[in-house]
């Protein structure tokens, strides 16, 4: 029982990752994702790991897994035939949404989707008022006549969503078990269960998640559980996108939470490498072929978000009511910019060099892969730059034209500029890098932090070819590369904890607050959190529940989490949460109003269950490896044309350190070190560049 | 400086261009996250700029169309008003129409961000509140004068060198019906504008100030550039249009009723300029409906750019309207002189300039316009005591309708257009807030006008007030009795109304604008227009209609009568078993 495995789909590879517990080997496997039955890549990648690492079942003590099922059903519009069931007269809150449209001067923007068509969306007669009382009793009569249309229609899930349920959820539960006696075989989602939260399109919208994507997920997970479990593989978990993991059938009662499952992983590996390395505060750098993402660690711990919105056109500003479904869980707050390897550089009408959003993706890809793409990217930009070279993309596997990229970065920008094809190129990556400072920026001095007193952990396959600038654009000082940056992310299944949270609306003032009602309140939802624990088989040493509110000034709409205290809960404690709150909106918003009561608005409480603690290491090469390969020039806006050395980042031993202009090749990555830094391998196997 | 930075470091022109609109986006963060009102933190009623000394608008954040062409002339009016008498620490508030304000709720704070004691620019931010006093809750009332709209505010200097003038605070508060509100939504503007000025020294610190004053006139340059790009590409030509009003809430013509009035316009391109004339428009009315011209060039603007950008390309700044050119008659309608009543045509009257662009444009380029939209900001306010909390409340809602058919889209289900992007306040907030309870809240069927490409429907939201809530109501919309026109064929969308039901079962249609009282248990019930079809309805897809026939936007009878299908359930019928 010493490995525990992760599995990662991503959009081109599934990534395997293992770790020894006992010996903190790492192993790393990639196959091609079967877009068509995912489950078939993931089983496939995990014989090949077990194969070549040597590993019976019995030698896996832990396996869990991020799955993309949930968002590419909702991307693909391949969700379930689901209905709502919402109050009478509401019917519509669902394409109704918040009224406002996504871009202001778009003439031919799209009606937002809505996961389930108004043919499919009924009402039953039932009001709950504002005070949480019945104004108008649940019409039972009618509920014979609904469930007789519901099967006319074939559905294949439901959402039930009334208003103020979330107060009273007695309708609600009453026609909700109504439903699931009728209609044994269709999962029912109803909204007092998966969000107890005030805002009804809010609320609506993520039960409606929940049903759109609940069966698809259900049979994907089912499928490989059961394969999984005839291989004696151990419990499957799922990574959700509060950064934790879930057991199979939590995330299958409430799929919401499996929406950013992958990205999740990757901040929580770099939280791992955060508390490893004793370098708390730490901002986690993702860059891929297509998007980069940013987030936040401060002392050890990633945050969340409790707004999010899943699919729809891509739009900068989250908080915003866009054009994706909104879901109301908690999701690793993570930024998130369309700039990529493949991201497009182009010249607009009026001679300003633009990057993105249009990607040239895995295909064509950059003009260099030579497959049919013309157009100029920010990997062709790196090529001509010598920051990549022919041998290091894919380890050689690919074949590069060099010339290929030269030409596209030439007649496409470099022309149209009036400047020569290393300026053009380099002014590219000088827009790429401050688009992808402004989202670092985005998590860390946007929201009051110093980002120079972080560490910036880059990876991905294109992380730390960016990051030297990056951190110089941030101030930062240090730049961590953790081993295997190409399937960094899955190592983040392995080393996260089973968590949950629960919430229930309280709404009251910390003047105000009865400490004994609200103390009940944390024990009812204790046990819940409690209930799941068990059914996980955790250890009761190994479990923790965090006490949180989601608190704001009274007339306010949008919430700060504030921690409760872990001291006994009374007035007094009440007092210190108030006193968090001011601050903690002082920091965010730049102002506070202490002569204004501080409403508690929902009470949380996140059950957790501790899983052993995990070592992040991959063995240096041996003292006296020669690491270096050869030199090659390169090209820097400020410095113009140097020699860099070239370095094998296999054959680095623990203590070699690099002086820049350097470029440290590997597998999956490219780490670039420009003049005035230099780059070290540890014992551990991490690079670390810092400022010379 | 033509050309200088964007020539010379063109990676640098990218990151201050992008930086500046991150910055009036950063405002609105603040904004709308700390605001107290429903109609700033949940409706989303105002807007975020980044201007340069002269009060030219350097980048509008993703707001409101509507301030496009009137927030330049808010800052302006500071500028003009205090000239070099502006320091670091200062904050300046107004809101009179007359002196670039929007509409007397419109309050402007504009603070200028000063670096190593330059002054780099301003910040402003537009926020709509609920109550700036007058004799009806919402500052709504139909009244003669601009003096009986409420409190009018000429550019002031609010807090001097960081220090705040208490007294003026006071006299504000004073004349305002939820002065603890209004107190939270103008910490949450001085927030944000203190967020805006902070960035900007920042970037004046890391780059240099005149690298940043360049950079915001290069900024404008460029969008300039592109709109006269997009416009020469264009055909030349000339195109009109005329429409009338229902009317400016006061019931003066001969039977006692509010009497129409008209708007004409004629826009002419000619290479890469256009000009919009309103010659012929009527004179200015007693009712609050009279338009600075500001307010009608940020109609004609929010128009223009959609048609000349129809992907929405270029960032929206001053320098995109140096091409377009807006005249009108001195007294008009369109171009109120003191002391007209405004309140109602900031929105009203904005709107329906960019709807009747639209229609002037067809003729020249008739693939780059839409049929028109809902044309009303569908303004709905009530106020009273809570009898909960035996508070003072004031709700300001504004209702969404159609979105006008496109060349070849339909248009859009209740959805915020032209000049607007509010959001709703969701029902759960509403009714926790104020005596209210939503009863229905829905798409309005067949109210979309038929074309090949439909209109969006409209809404149909029901409230009734709580026992023990007597009320004022207010009401200012337009398209009651001039519906949504469509275009090449298209059918107008359907008309607005709203109907009173007292709790004494008596029932009456309300007239589109004025006060009136509410009664405890009364039912206000409204339906919202729909939008305008574009192209003929005989020309629509067999299967479009019956998706619209299954969905329920459209009945049968519409079916039949407006599309010509002999049988609609046949066609639902066949549809149903073809699709899984």
């Amino acid at each position: 029982m010493a490995w525990r495995v992760g599995v990662d789909i991503g959009g081109t590879f599934t990534d395997v990752a293992l770790i020894n517990d006992a010996t903190g080997e790492i192993g790393v496997v990639k196959v091609p994702t079967t877009p068509r039955n995912f489950a078939d890549g993931v089983l496939a990648a995990l014989d090949v790991a077990m194969q070549r690492y040597h590993l019976a079942a019995r030698d896996v003590g832990l396996l869990s897994h991020a799955t993309t099922v949930v968002t590419n059903a909702i991307l693909q519009e391949k969700g379930a035939r689901a209905a709502l069931v919402a109050t009478r007269g509401f019917r519509d809150v669902l394409e109704l949404r918040r009224s406002a449209r996504a871009d202001l001067y778009d003439l031919f923007q799209d009606a937002p989707a809505t996961l389930i068509p108004r043919r499919r969306r009924y009402e039953i007669t039932e009001r709950i008022g504002a005070d949480g009382k019945v104004v108008t009793p649940l019409v039972e009569d009618e509920i014979d006549d609904l469930i007789a249309a519901l099967k006319v229609e074939r559905v294949e899930a439901v959402a039930v969503s009334l208003l103020f349920s979330f107060l009273n959820p007695e309708h609600e539960q009453r026609l909700g078990a109504r439903l699931r006696a009728a209609l044994p075989d269709v999962p029912v989602y109803v909204s007092s269960e998966v969000l107890p939260e005030i805002r009804e399109f809010e609320r609506t919208s993520t039960t409606a998640v929940c049903a759109y994507v609940g069966p698809i997920l259900a049979s994907y997970l089912e499928a490989l559980e059961g394969a999984t479990r005839r291989k004696d593989l151990p419990r499957l978990y799922v990574m959700g996108s509060g950064g934790g993991v879930l057991e199979a059938a939590e995330t299958i009662a409430m799929p919401a939470m499996a929406v950013e499952s992958g990205p999740a992983a990757g901040v929580v590996a770099a939280a791992i490498v955060a508390l490893q390395s004793g370098r708390l505060d730490v901002i986690s750098f993702d860059m891929g072929g297509t998007t980069a993402k940013a987030s936040l660690i401060r002392n050890g711990q990633y945050e969340t978000t409790p707004e999010y919105e899943v699919g729809g056109g891509a739009s900068g500003t989250r908080w915003m009511h866009g054009t994706g479904h909104p879901i109301r869980v908690p999701v690793i707050d993570l930024a998130e910019v369309s700039a990529g390897g493949g991201s497009i550089a182009w010249v607009d009408p009026a001679g300003a060099l633009r990057v993105g959003p249009q990607s040239a993706g895995a295909d064509p890809g950059p003009a260099c892969y030579a497959r049919g793409g013309s157009e100029p990217t920010v990997t062709d930009c790196n090529l001509v730059l010598g920051y990549l070279d022919k041998g290091s993309l894919l380890a050689g596997d690919l074949q590069i034209d060099h010339a290929a990229a030269e030409a596209a970065v030439a007649e496409r920008l470099a022309g149209p500029m009036g400047v020569d094809v290393r300026t053009a190129a380099a002014a590219v990556i000088d827009v790429v890098n401050h688009a992808m400072a402004e989202t670092l920026k985005i998590v860390s001095v946007r929201r009051g932090h110093d980002a120079r007193q972080f560490v910036l952990a880059a990876f991905g396959g294109a992380g730390p070819l960016h990051a030297a600038a990056l951190a110089r654009e941030l101030g930062i000082a240090e730049v961590l590369c953790p081993p295997i940056p190409g399937a960094f992310s899955a190592l983040g299944l392995v080393g996260s904890d089973l968590r949950r949270d629960y919430v229930r609306t309280v709404y009251t003032t910390t003047a105000s607050a009865d400490p004994a009602a609200l103390e009940a309140v944390f024990a009812a939802l204790e046990h819940q959190g409690g209930a799941m624990l068990d059914r996980a088989c955790i250890a009761p040493e190994q479990r923790r529940f965090e006490r949180s509110f989601d608190a704001r000034y009274e007339r306010q709409s949008y919430e700060l989490a504030v921690p409760v205290p872990p001291r006994v809960f009374d007035k007094v404690a009440l007092g210190e949460i108030a006193e968090a709150f001011h601050v903690r909106h002082r920091a965010t918003y730049g102002h506070d109003n202490r002569a204004e009561p501080v409403q508690l608005v929902s009470a949380r409480v996140t059950a957790i269950g501790k899983m052993p603690p995990l070592a992040i290491r991959r063995k240096p090469a041996p003292t006296g490896s020669d690491a270096l390969k050869g030199h090659r020039r390169v090209w820097f806006r400020d410095t113009g044309e140097a020699s860099a050395r070239v370095y094998q980042r296999a054959r680095m031993a623990a203590g070699v350190v690099c002086a820049g202009p350097a470029v440290i090749e590997s597998l999956e990555s490219t780490i670039l070190v420009p003049s005035a830094w230099q780059a070290a391998m540890d014992d551990n196997g991490f690079v670390l560049l810092t400022r010379s | 400086m033509q050309d200088g930075l964007l020539k010379a470091d063109p990676a640098l022109f990218e990151i201050l261009k992008n930086s500046f609109y991150k910055i009036a986006e950063e405002m609105r963060v603040v904004l709308a996250k700390t605001a107290y009102s429903p109609i700033l933190k949940s409706a989303g009623d105002y807007s975020c700029g980044v201007f340069d000394g002269k009060g030219c608008m350097v980048a509008q954040g993703p707001d409101l169309p509507i301030h496009l062409g009137s927030m330049p002339d808010a800052v302006a009016a500071v500028v003009a008003a205090f000239g070099r008498d502006v320091h670091e620490g200062d904050v300046f508030i107004h809101n009179d129409p007359y002196f670039g304000g929007s509409h007397l709720p419109d309050v402007n704070v504009v603070r200028p961000a000063f670096h190593a004691g330059r002054l780099l620019g301003y910040a402003c931010l537009r926020a709509h509140w609920p109550d700036v006093g007058s004799a009806t809750p919402g500052s709504y009332g139909a009244v003669t004068e601009i003096y009986g709209e409420g409190l009018r505010l000429p550019p002031l200097r609010l807090v001097s060198r960081g220090t705040l003038n208490v007294e003026l605070e006071k006299v504000i508060l004073a004349n305002v019906r939820t002065p603890d509100e209004r107190k939270g939504d103008l910490g949450a503007q001085l927030a944000a504008t203190l967020r805006a000025a902070e960035r900007l020294a920042e970037l004046a610190r890391r780059y240099g100030s005149d690298t940043i004053l360049g950079a915001m006139a290069e900024v404008m340059d460029y969008s300039e550039r592109l709109m006269r790009a997009s416009l020469a590409s264009l055909p030349d030509g000339e195109g009109s249009f005329e429409d009338f009003c229902d009317g400016d809430g006061i019931p003066d013509d001969a039977h006692g009723r509010d009497a129409q009035f008209w708007i004409r316009m004629r826009v002419t391109k000619t290479g890469d300029r256009v000009s919009v004339n309103f010659a012929g428009s009527d004179r200015a009315v007693k009712g609050p409906i009279n338009a600075p011209l500001s307010v009608t060039a940020s109609g004609v603007f929010c128009a223009l750019k959609t048609a000349v950008d129809p992907n929405s390309l270029i960032p929206p700044n001053s320098g995109c309207w140096r091409p377009i050119e807006v005249t009108a008659e001195k007294g008009s309608v369109v171009n109120a002189e003191f002391p007209s009543p405004v309140v109602y045509a900031n929105h009203e009257i904005s709107h329906r300039v960019a709807d009747m662009a639209m229609g002037a444009l067809a003729s020249i380029w008739p693939q780059q316009v839409m049929a028109c939209s809902q044309g009303t900001s569908a303004v709905f306010t009530l106020g009273g005591v809570d009898p909960r909390s035996g508070r003072r409340y004031v709700s300001y809602e504004t209702i969404k309708g159609g979105y006008g058919a496109r060349p070849n889209k339909d248009g859009i289900n209740v959805v915020a257009s032209g000049i607007s992007n509010t959001m709703n306040t969701p029902v759960e907030v509403l009714e926790l807030a104020f005596p209210v309870r939503v009863e229905c809240y829905a798409i309005n069927p067949d109210s979309g006008g038929a074309g090949q490409y439909r209109g969006g429907c409209g809404a149909h939201r029901v409230w009734r007030l709580l026992d023990g809530a007597d009320a004022v109501g207010s009401l200012c919309m337009e398209r009651m009795t001039s519906a949504p026109f469509g275009l090449l064929g298209g059918k107008a969308g359907a008309a607005a109304v709203v109907t009173l039901t007292t709790p004494d079962g008596a029932s009456r249609r309300l007239p589109s604008k004025g006060a009136f009282m509410v009664p405890a248990g009364s039912v206000i019930d409204m339906v919202t227009p729909g939008s305008g079809g574009f192209g003929a309805p005989t020309r629509r897809d067999l299967a479009a209609i019956a998706r619209d026939l299954i969905d329920r936007y459209i009945s049968e009878r519409s079916a039949r009568e407006d599309y010509g299908v002999a049988d609609p359930a046949a066609l639902c019928a066949a549809t149903k078993q073809d699709s899984p």
